[in-house]
């Protein structure tokens, strides 16, 4: 079964990020494929530069950039919210790439999993 | 005739009871699919959820204990209930073998639930034919 998890909030602002992020490394624990889909403010968690020190939080990009180590080796962001809060593509981690959020996108999953 | 096929479901909650109506749309679900024939594999709390399985929630008594009322729904069926231990501890549900572990004064996690990790989730998605997601918007 091939899994998509989203992200569609911000990284600091409640916990289901982090605990979508959670359910995504331990599906490839296991060996089952997941794919991590950021979109509407989910993006910002691909933003370079976070202080979240200052908010007595430990970095999402530091989570994030295990993500190719736990085996999650495709993030993913929606186009149009990365122009919509500004975010150029040649900012976004490395194992990341956008794309356009069609219904055939989501076809490609057998489960879809937004908390 | 019409021939139905029993199906198996895996119901994960990640709505908190009295801020949600995650809990109560599940339990109604739940009901509903025992009462047709299906099997309810498991329950599975996560993020907000967990905190269904608190065995210290006190409404008003003109109010349904949703934890009292999962409770015997679960026991009633046998339905394994899990609340996912990170999200659970993070939120302070704990049961005795975590209250040891981590030195607190009491634990409070409510029968039949029982903590356990992602893995079980995991399993879930591998063994039941449908997973159904109660989500705090529910």
């Amino acid at each position: 079964m091939n899994t998509l998890i989203v992200i569609d909030s911000l990284p600091y602002g409640d916990w289901r990020g982090r605990e979508a992020l959670d359910m995504a490394f331990s599906l490839a624990a296991f060996d089952r494929p997941v794919t991590l889909l950021f979109r509407s403010a989910g993006v910002n968690w691909l933003r370079p530069g976070q202080a979240a020190d200052q908010l007595h939080q430990k970095s999402v990009e530091r989570n994030l950039s295990a993500a190719t180590v736990f085996g999650v080796s495709t993030l993913i962001a929606d186009k149009a919210a990365l122009r919509q809060y500004r975010l150029p593509s040649d900012q976004l981690p490395e194992a990341a790439c956008e794309t356009d959020l069609t219904p055939a996108f989501y076809q490609q999953f057998d489960s879809v999993v937004a908390l | 005739m019409t021939q139905t096929t029993s199906l198996s479901y895996t119901l994960v909650i990640s709505g908190a009871p009295y801020t949600s109506q995650a809990p109560q749309s599940a339990l109604a679900f739940a009901r509903a699919l025992v009462a047709a024939g299906h099997k309810l594999d498991r329950v599975f709390l996560y993020g907000d959820g967990v905190y269904l399985a608190s065995c210290l929630t006190t409404p008003p008594s003109d109010e349904l204990n949703w934890t009292q009322a999962w409770s015997e729904f679960l026991m009633e069926t046998r339905t394994p209930a899990v609340a996912c231990i990170a999200s659970a501890l993070r939120r302070g549900i704990l049961d005795s073998a975590e209250q040891t572990r981590y030195e607190q004064p009491a634990s409070n996690i409510a029968e039949p639930f029982e903590m356990a990790g992602l893995g079980d989730w995991v399993e879930a998605t591998m063994s039941s034919s449908r997973i159904l997601y109660f989500l705090p918007t529910d």
